[in-house]
């Protein structure tokens, strides 16, 4: 028989084994395939064009899908190879070189390779269409799809997978050169523990392994907060210790406190013990590595995931944060718009705030802990109105004399140096002090945030802000802008919306500030552009980071039910011995179901943990909504895991089935 | 009072022009309190037998009743429960969990039962003393001998008190040495509980402990052979006779 004769042979005969290994591939193809069409389609560049950081996020999800995929198809082989260390070792046994074996193996991978190839990308030809349509629905732009069969795609792909069979054709090489005929047979039976009896220290490493977990949760819920000096270093901290953490749970609490209830027994296990405990302690030892990486995996990919639906969920309100009102216009740049609105015939309705500007110490307000960052650098600017004019927004407020309010500081500068009312703050101009009561911080928008830079609104009484007026303009200080106008269209459709965008633009109305050569001109954007632009920016993060997290969770779940997979062959021995003295399948796969819970529950739990309190550091950086958008990605994330528990429980039931 | 009878026993392997009948009409009636052995050259139909009897495999024809109830008509799920309450199992490869300590194998049966957890350890200590494996219980699976693994397998079968107890080729994987002491602990057993056991052997040695010894040749009984009030060895010389007249590969007895 030849060799080719040889290799058709058993691919024919153990299509079991190789189909696995083969939709593994077929799938990376796939995902690969139809997310770099995607990145080449014409409808979808033009589509991202308008945020200059499409193509490169673009470039860069898929440098990180290659790692997924790199990564999913080592995996894949590794068990491929394991499984199937018997036939190797016979072929060995029966005379071949492993040289032979080597070629042997390497003949079949090319064909796999070649035929998953093809396979998947007619595949993701076919998603990718689907997929392009979604991108665009999330940029909100109408337009039909044409899927064009891209050349570069193509060559790209055959590339990225032509590498990646050859680092495969190595490792399997590696590995049939390095395993004895004797490990070969006994390859699928390694990595068993027999957790003996009480000991001190797998208890002392469990312990720690907890500590560590809790220490950098709570490292990352002070991590935005003035008590972090070096940024960098805390993140670094954080990762490390609830990984490392994560491993010492998993490699030793887990067995521990499995064997400590086990102990209780005293030997009268029941059937779920018998079927979930024991074989799950018994394997902690090689499963914890892997388990560990499919947390972290879980966990990074869902808080990624989660923070840039944060930043698309809050595109429209962090757009209304930026500018607070349809349209914005400061000294009195609004004239011309308000006469075209007038003449137009358009319903509106303006509110004029006068400012002006003050200084301030920030060691006055902030603590200790945040001062440390502006590094002796302590007076600040502070935009000033008077209670008259903020009476548009909110007739009910009333200053005595000496107090004041603060209002527009949201978003992350509130969350990561807070300040309570009521506190002292004085206003400051050359050698004028004026001392005040600030009985209240709100985060009320007010200005436009290209006309505040960030900083935060002091309101005042009508004659203090006179005073300031009065001493700026014998010396101005801080902001330039003396006047916002801010006009909302009352009962306005959306064509009217478009026309006065036009208005807006060709009255000059939007000009925020123009130098005195006139070569730098500064714009305001209307509310309505400022969300499109924030959707059109992060519809392509979400877009691409959903399908970085649509890839890392396909390819956990892989994992996971793959390992199970191989666990439930090793363990049909098992349920054949538990089948003839007398236990029925359903009472076999309640156990299995038991364990199952355990396999996916606690990865997924821990993952989601990690990844709630990575979020919670530091969402406010991104949007301004935590908590539906992380319970929308997180239900999505468990319902995926329900059904690849779910996968994985039907193949128990085959072997179960098949055992007797 | 039988405990167990089978009746025109037949099963056929494969389909059609493919098929083999492995047995071809068995009547077999065992007592309770018997040590009954089957033998036979390999091929013969032995294991399958053991197998049909024991309800892990069908028949083609015919019928067995344990205890009193018909096997046959009998759904998955009651034959499961009826094999964890009224049957044993030793199997030629001890067929033990790994994952599971020699005490937790051997209470493996009882896991899904009712009896009390005093009861239940109190049978067990019962039996690991006669089995002489009392010093073994916390220990796994791969830290004990082959007699060892074989005397939990003897004791898991036992501790549900079993109507009867099916051993297929028990002494197969041991030494002589080690087979007789096990071999000795079932006739121990077999007298001490009255309890019955059905034991598939190749090996006359094994043979020569049971009461009455069962001959198959080509998926019929051939004959029987009762050992009465005769000797042991004088038992074994009349199993090997008739092995030598039954022809076949007795080369390995």
């Amino acid at each position: 028989m030849k060799l080719s004769q040889l290799v058709f042979k058993s691919m024919q005969k153990n299509m079991r084994h190789y189909y696995l290994y083969f939709f593994a591939l077929i799938f990376s193809v796939t995902l690969f395939f139809s997310f770099v069409t995607l990145q080449y389609n014409e409808s979808i560049i033009a589509a991202t064009k308008v945020s200059g950081t499409a193509s490169s996020g673009f470039e860069a999800a898929s440098y990180m899908l290659y790692f997924i995929v790199l990564f999913f198809v080592l995996y894949a082989n590794h068990l491929f190879i394991k499984r199937r260390s018997k036939e190797i070792g016979l072929y060995q046994l029966i005379g071949m070189t492993k040289g032979l074996v080597t070629r042997l193996i390497a003949f079949e991978n090319i064909l796999l390779f070649i035929g998953a190839v093809s396979i998947g990308m007619v595949l993701g030809l076919l998603s990718s269409r689907l997929f392009a349509m979604i991108l665009l629905k999330l940029l909100q732009f109408d337009a039909v799809v044409t899927m064009t069969f891209s050349k570069v795609a193509v060559v790209n792909t055959l590339m990225v997978f032509g590498v990646l069979l050859v680092i495969i054709l190595v490792q399997m090489a590696f590995m049939v050169r390095k395993t004895t005929l004797l490990s070969l047979f006994n390859a699928s039976k390694q990595a068993d523990e027999r957790v003996k009896s009480f000991s001190v220290f797998p208890m002392m490493m469990g312990a720690i392994g907890l500590g560590l977990i809790i220490y950098g949760y709570y490292r990352s819920t002070v991590l935005f907060t003035g008590q972090t000096t070096n940024l960098f270093l805390s993140m670094v901290i954080i990762l490390a210790t609830t990984i490392g953490g994560t491993y010492l749970v998993f490699r030793f609490s887990v067995a521990f406190l499995l064997n400590l209830f086990r102990l209780t027994k005293k030997g009268h296990l029941n059937l779920t013990d018998v079927l979930a405990l024991t074989p799950i302690m018994h394997r902690m030892k090689g499963n914890a590595k892997s388990l560990t990486l499919i947390t972290v995996l879980t966990a990074v990919s869902l808080a990624i995931t989660t923070l840039s639906y944060i930043s698309y969920y809050s595109a429209s309100s962090s757009a209304e944060d930026e500018m607070p009102a349809d349209y914005i216009a400061v000294d009195g740049r609004e004239e011309p718009f308000i006469q075209a609105l007038k003449q137009e015939g358009i319903a509106f309705e303006q509110k004029t705030f006068r400012l002006t500007s003050a200084q301030f110490d920030l060691a006055t307000i902030f603590s200790g802990d945040v001062i440390g960052m502006f590094q002796g650098n302590t007076l600040s600017d502070a935009l000033i109105i008077p209670l008259s004019d903020y009476h548009q927004l909110n007739s009910k407020v009333q200053l005595n004399k000496g107090e004041a309010i603060i209002t527009g500081f949201s978003g992350f500068q509130s969350n990561i140096m807070p300040i309570e009312a009521p506190i002292d703050l004085t206003l400051l101009h050359q050698e004028s002090e004026i001392p005040l009561r600030i009985k209240e911080v709100n985060d009320t928008a007010v200005l436009a945030w290209r006309v505040t830079a960030g900083g935060f609104i002091v309101v005042v009484e009508d004659s203090v802000f006179n005073q300031l007026q009065r001493l700026n303009s014998e010396y101005a200080i801080g902001y330039s802008t003396q006047e916002q106008t801010s006009i909302n269209l009352t009962n306005a459709d959306e064509e009217t919306y478009k026309q006065v965008e036009k208005l807006y633009k060709q009255t000059g109305a939007n000009v925020l500030f123009k130098s005195h050569e006139g070569s730098t001109v500064n714009k305001l954007s209307s509310q309505r552009s400022t969300v499109e632009y924030n959707l059109n920016l992060f519809g392509t993060t979400i877009f691409t980071t959903a399908f970085l997290g649509l890839a890392f969770l396909l390819a956990t779940g892989s994992i996971l039910y793959f390992k199970q997979m191989s666990e439930a062959d090793e363990e049909a021995e098992s349920y054949r011995i538990l089948r003839k003295i007398g236990f029925t399948q359903d009472e076999l796969l309640k156990g299995i179901m038991m364990k199952q819970l355990f396999n996916f529950g606690v990865p997924l739990l821990i993952g989601l943990l990690h990844s709630y309190f990575a979020v919670r550091s530091g969402w406010f950086l991104f949007g301004t909504e935590m908590t539906t958008p992380l319970l929308i990605t997180m239900t999505l994330y468990i319902v995926m895991y329900i059904v690849f528990a779910s996968l994985t429980i039907s193949y128990y039931k085959k072997i179960i089935k098949q055992a007797l | 009072m039988s405990i167990l009878i089978a009746r025109k026993v037949r099963k056929t392997y494969g389909k059609r022009s493919l098929a083999q009948e492995v047995l071809k009409g068995i009547d077999l009636e065992v007592e309770k309190g018997e040590f009954v052995g089957i033998m036979g050259p390999s091929g013969s139909g032995k294991t399958t037998l053991l197998n049909v009897l024991c309800s892990i495999d069908q028949v083609t024809d015919g019928f067995v009743e344990i205890n009193g109830q018909k096997l046959q008509g009998m759904k998955e799920r009651t034959l499961a429960k009826f094999r964890r309450d009224e049957l044993g199992f030793i199997f030629q490869d001890y067929n033990l969990l790994d994952t599971l300590t020699v005490k937790e194998n051997i209470l493996l049966p009882l896991s899904l039962s009712t009896i009390p957890k005093a009861a239940a350890e109190k049978r067990l200590q019962d039996l690991v003393s006669i089995l002489g494996i009392s010093d073994i219980l916390s220990k796994y699976p791969n830290e004990i001998s082959g007699g060892q693994k074989q005397r939990t397998s003897a004791a898991r079968a036992l501790i549900s008190n079993p109507s009867l107890v099916f051993a297929d080729e028990p002494t197969g994987a041991l030494d002589s040495k080690t087979a007789t002491a096990l071999l000795d602990n079932l006739s121990e057993i077999n007298k001490a509980k009255n309890a019955t056991i059905m034991m598939v052997t190749h090996d006359a040695v094994a043979a020569s402990f049971c009461s009455r010894v069962l001959f198959l040749k080509d998926g019929q009984i051939y004959t029987e052979l009762y050992k009465g009030d005769k000797s042991r060895t004088e038992f074994f010389q009349q199993i090997l006779n008739t092995q030598s007249v039954l022809g076949g590969e007795q080369g390995e007895a």
